[in-house]
């Protein structure tokens, strides 16, 4: 049975009188006079010369990123149409877009673009950079790069392969040769995508930039924003929690709900649960922990519960779950939780384990609970100026992030 | 007027010469490389990827040229220009054979090794005026590197001076052609002073494991992060240039320069050339890279000790040797 | 300043610029979130001295995609095919230790076939994962243009034997969704056992190749010896795990710590360093590279015959319902610890409360500002690449 391309393979939509592709050394020769007639032959140099040594800018976040580091390797090669990957923005051609773009990272691809020379282009390599993905709806993710910088070649794919990335690079190709001839124009796009789905991009343009001024006096951004702070502890934070060195315990291995119930005053362990300590002992539970050998923290997590009515009725609280561990053979786990109101902090545990600074910091950007005598209590993976704490659950899952949605 | 219009005449050659086959060379390098890693290099671009480097160079020349708002614009288009023209400089005094070079210097040795020298203050001046931070970093470290390994190289190089008494390069070769190349004879100054030559060329031409002051993983692109287009092209073959022409004068000073059987004189220093650039090539795509402060402890406790020794067993040789140079 | 961390003999993360000296002329270096050794989008600001490093400050969050937010609105069988995407370089370990936990609150019985089989296949993508970091490593030491990119040109050639394995079974490179509730999707094709064994041949005779390329290379030593050094003590507090804390000396490992699916049956042979440099990191993989060989030769073999599922094609996904329980469920992944805490609640039985993905790579970063300072820019570089982040899983 024969197979036949689909039509739409066949040739790129053409539209005439689509201007010609712009470039210095072609604009000084047409000025000349009686040079004009080179015009032509050197359009198509520069045409030839533009598409054959597409050098790419990887903008790898996740993991279409490896499929493009796949893609330069051996099986296939991207080397062989004289593509070879630049780690610098002002020697590439073309932004591979590879991965999902957050609202934290847009600007910076935006800044990286502006700073790449012309002629540029975009290829947008998985559903990610295309759309969002699944992750389209959510708070913190773009929907798709090109409602921040234009695409010219979308690779479809979850992630795509490498061989689906070289064929986008030669679909580039041909789209440039059009381009140069005159014969390509944009295909026409839904204008109900445009109006629900492209927002203005007011937000990644930098307020310092001046639209009169051309790219080449402003590309040197900083690719550091007004709200990356330099300095690691805010202003009038406390000092550390002190530190005191914990001996070990000497006395037998201890069942951890012995422990708690002997020394901790837990009287009530539901079965599958962990027990639940009161705040004022949570410190001292960690340190009495550590010296009986359980060397690793594991976890913190904040958990919210949203107030309810009707026939179960509850007001809203914050649950802290916190477990340790012990190293090497037959290790174990030993978790507690504390139950706690909302507005109410939790003592730190940076003094007894130093992974926690991390750790509470997360669970302060995302459920807001703050963590009393914290070094350092920052937002972490969310931008400082973020309003909200995403992980309540009165926080909707796809709560707007302008200008995106 | 006669001499001036053989240097011109020659010097075009020689440089036209020169620029080819820095762009066979890239493309070349990149089929190499290929082969290293199991995959193909260019294949798509004209015959075998013949026009691969012609493709990337009208491509470069058609960028946008951008200068950073903060730059100091003059340094920023200076740097590109006196690195290109402080390598081509160096390739004036090269003998390509009896009769094929554009100036024959009687103090050759150091012309090349003072515009190989210079060549840093292109680096700094691009390092300075890109008002980045990666490529001040890049410059510091090419400045500290390049002088420390001048060091080495001078004295890599005063061993066949010593030997052949003459700082012309045509002399020495001259000298090699009636007695013996110094990489055969005396073995021990000879040959290890070769070697040291080649290391402080890989270093003073920023190739790998030397290649600090670019380290893309490191330093983005070094001193070139901020430049583009036709600037970048300037940059890209003063590298090549500078090391072709530092395999060329390794050739001259310890392979004997056009001396060889039978085939024409030019044809076995364009051999010899060649073998060496291949061989940093080699170099470049086996080894990783040192960190900027082994490569100085490198320089200072091990190749100046050993370029300091091997001048004065030459010069030993030179006094005391049986037969040796009057 | 004298500070209570300083008094411990350690790095103090939380110093304020203000404490330094005024007069040090430091200079401040954005590293990241788009550099060529960042691997992925990760930010350090770095304060420098010259070269010398004299303060990192890591910046998280650039890939913060909402993954436990996300969770909490679907239903528990719909979670997998997300979660793919934390550990992009394992991504069927994430499906494992997903599918463990929510199997653990559901008590959903894992035939033993099961259990072999996802033990075959973490171990197949152990091997994958150290390949990839191992290129990528020399392409932190080595630059993509040298060595460095032979080397890891060639490592990603022996990955993409394993891929095809993987493509094999379940049809895709990467984002395989081959694990869910109860078992496995997709079952071992026919002639599998010998399609592996062959690339574990062919992977086994090359690694010999790098490991001359790297261990025994003078300038990977050189570049690796005596950096970023991590001693075991604020390793097991900084909560790190897998091969960084087996570099450091500490001897954990939870396939044989606290086994799970295969692993009580498979003897683990756990290798441990005493060095906690970069070296010892490297050195610890290659021998880790090794085991899981061995270990997944012995798999290959021992994979029982029985039922591949023990749950029903789920074609209602809101057939799975739990009302209460919390759930931690800890795998051994080739970074490490990777953790699911699960808490199901009465108000939305067919989703979980609260999901919480303890990754092991956010731990790793969390020595940066600890084992950073004092060492030069390309030291910097050496060491993040050694703490192999994937910032998939960091950020979330």
């Amino acid at each position: 049975m024969a197979v036949t391309d689909p039509p739409e393979r066949r040739a790129l939509p053409v539209l005439a009188g689509a201007p010609a592709f712009d470039a210095p050394l072609y604009r000084t020769l047409l000025s000349a006079p009686g040079l004009s007639v080179l015009a032509g032959a050197l359009d198509e140099l520069l045409a030839w010369g533009s598409r054959n040594a597409l050098w790419v800018f990887p903008m790898a976040t996740s993991c279409c990123g490896i499929e493009l580091m796949a893609a330069a390797a051996s099986r296939v090669d991207l080397d062989r149409m004289g593509t070879i990957v630049r780690a610098t923005p002002r020697q590439a051609d073309v932004m591979v877009v590879a991965g999902t773009i957050t609202v934290k990272m847009a600007p910076r691809v935006k800044a990286l673009w502006e700073q790449m020379p012309e002629p540029r282009w975009c290829i947008a390599m998985g559903s990610c950079a295309i759309s969002g993905d699944f992750y389209r709806n959510l708070y913190s993710v773009i929907p798709g790069i090109d409602t921040v910088i234009p695409v010219d070649v979308y690779v479809p794919g979850c992630p795509p392969n490498p061989e689906a990335l070289m064929h986008g690079l030669l679909r580039l190709q041909e789209k440039i040769k059009a381009t140069r001839a005159g014969t390509f124009a944009a295909p026409e796009l839904n204008p109900a995508l445009l109006t629900t789905t492209r927002p203005s991009i007011a937000r990644v343009v930098d307020a310092d930039r001046d639209p009169t001024q051309s790219d080449q006096q402003t590309a040197s951004a900083d690719h550091a924003t007004a709200s990356d702070k330099t300095d690691a502890r805010p202003e009038g934070s406390p000092e550390p929690a002190a530190y005191e060195a914990v001996a070990p315990d000497a006395s037998p291995a201890r069942d951890f709900a012995d422990l708690v119930r002997d020394e901790f005053g837990v009287t009530d362990i539901p079965a599958g649960m962990a027990p639940l300590v009161e705040t004022a002992k949570h410190v001292a539970l960690a340190r009495r922990l550590r010296a009986l050998g359980y060397k690793q923290l594991v976890y913190v997590v904040v958990s919210h519960y949203a107030a309810k009515t009707g026939a179960r009725a509850a007001p809203e609280r914050f649950e802290l779950a916190c477990a340790v561990r012990t190293v090497g053979e037959g290790s174990r786990v030993a978790a507690w939780r504390l139950a706690l109101e909302p507005g109410e902090a939790v003592p730190t545990l940076v003094g007894v384990y130093a992974g926690a600074d991390w750790q509470e910091r997360e669970q302060y950007d995302l459920t807001g609970v703050r963590f009393a005598g914290h070094p350092d209590l920052r937002r972490i993976m969310m931008p400082e100026d973020w309003v909200g704490h995403p992980l309540r659950k009165d926080y909707a899952a796809d709560t707007a992030c302008p200008p995106w949605r | 007027m006669n001499a001036l219009a053989h240097g011109a005449s020659y010097g075009a050659l020689i440089i036209l010469t020169l620029l080819t086959t820095v762009a066979m060379g890239v493309w070349f390098e990149r089929k190499f490389a290929g082969r290293m890693q199991s995959r193909l290099g260019p294949t798509m671009v004209g015959p075998v990827g013949l026009l691969q480097s012609v493709a990337d160079v009208v491509k470069l020349l058609n960028k946008e040229d951008i200068i950073p708002r903060d730059a100091d614009r003059g340094l920023f288009t200076l740097a590109p220009v006196l690195a290109a023209l402080l390598s081509l400089g160096a390739a004036a005094v090269v003998p390509f054979s009896s009769t094929v070079v554009a100036a024959d210097l009687d103090i050759g040795v150091i012309w090349v090794v003072a515009l190989g020298g210079l060549t840093v203050i292109a680096t700094f001046a691009a390092g300075w005026s890109s008002n980045n931070k990666f490529a001040l970093l890049g410059a510091m470290r090419g400045i500290a590197q390049s002088v420390s390994y001048g060091v080495p190289l001078v004295l890599s190089v005063l061993v066949p001076v010593i030997l052949a008494g003459t700082m012309s390069l045509s002399g020495i070769v001259a000298w090699q052609t009636r007695h013996h190349w110094f990489a055969l004879w005396p073995v021990i100054p000879g040959l290890p002073a070769l070697g040291l030559f080649f290391l402080a060329m890989l270093a003073e031409s920023n190739r790998i494991p030397f290649d600090i002051p670019e380290a893309e993983s490191e330093l983005v692109a070094g001193v070139t992060t901020e430049y583009t287009g036709a600037k970048f092209v300037l940059f890209y073959m003063a590298e090549y240039v500078h090391t072709l022409v530092g395999s060329a004068v390794a050739s001259v000073l310890f392979l004997g320069g056009w001396d060889g059987p039978i085939a024409p004189g030019l044809h076995w220093m364009v051999a010899k050339t060649l073998a060496l650039f291949v061989a940093v090539y080699w170099v470049r795509w086996s080894l990783l890279r040192y960190r900027s402060d082994q490569l100085m402890a490198l320089c200072w406790r091990r190749l100046t000790p050993l370029g300091v020794g091997l001048v004065l067993l030459a010069s030993a040789w030179a006094l005391f040797a049986p037969g040796g140079p009057a | 300043m004298q500070t209570q961390s300083a008094r411990r003999g350690r790095v103090d993360p939380h110093l304020s610029m203000r404490d330094y000296d005024p007069e040090a002329d430091l200079m401040l270096l954005h590293f990241g979130p788009q550099h060529p050794s960042t691997h992925g989008v990760f930010r350090m600001d770095l304060h420098l001295d010259g070269e010398v490093v004299v303060k990192a400050t890591p910046y998280l969050g650039y890939l913060h995609r909402a993954v436990e937010k996300l969770c909490e609105r679907l239903t528990y069988v719909q979670q997998t095919p997300v979660v793919d995407k934390n550990d992009y370089v394992a991504p069927m370990t994430n499906e494992q230790a997903l599918n463990m936990a929510f199997e653990k609150l559901l008590n959903v019985e894992v035939p033993r076939r099961a259990r072999w089989v996802r033990t075959l296949f973490a171990e197949l993508q152990r091997i994958a994962s150290h390949l990839l970091w191992l290129g990528t490593f020399a392409l932190d030491l080595g630059g993509a243009l040298g060595g460095g990119s032979t080397l890891f040109i060639h490592t990603f050639r022996e990955r993409e034997l394993i891929l095809d394995l993987f493509e094999e079974v379940t049809g895709a490179r990467f984002h395989y969704n081959t694990h869910t509730l109860g078992g496995n999707r997709h079952d071992l094709p026919a002639g599998f056992d010998v399609k592996v064994k062959a690339a574990l041949a062919e992977i086994e005779a090359r690694l010999d190749g790098y490991e001359t390329m790297t261990l025994h290379n003078s300038i990977f030593v050189a570049r690796t010896r005596g950096v970023g050094v991590l001693d075991g003590e604020l390793a097991l507090e900084l909560g790190i795990t897998g091969p960084i804390l087996r570099a450091s000396g500490v001897d954990h490992d939870l396939r044989r710590d606290a086994p799970y699916g295969a692993y009580d049956e498979l003897k683990v042979r756990v290798a441990v360093e005493q060095g906690g440099d970069c070296y010892a990191r490297a050195k610890v993989r290659v021998a880790e590279m090794r085991d899981s060989i061995r270990l997944v030769r012995e798999a290959i073999e021992g994979v029982p015959e029985g039922p591949l599922c023990g749950f029903k094609p789920i074609r209602l996904v809101g057939q799975v319902k739990a009302t209460a329980g919390q759930v931690y469920v800890a795998i051994e992944t080739p970074r490490g610890e990777l953790g699911t805490f699960v808490i199901a609640s009465p108000d939305n039985p067919t989703a979980p409360h609260r999901l919480k993905i303890r990754s092991p790579s956010l731990h790793a970063l969390s020595a940066i500002p600890y084992i950073v300072p004092g060492a030069t820019v390309s030291d910097a570089v050496a060491i993040l690449g050694s703490l192999d982040p994937i910032m998939g899983e960091v950020d979330r």
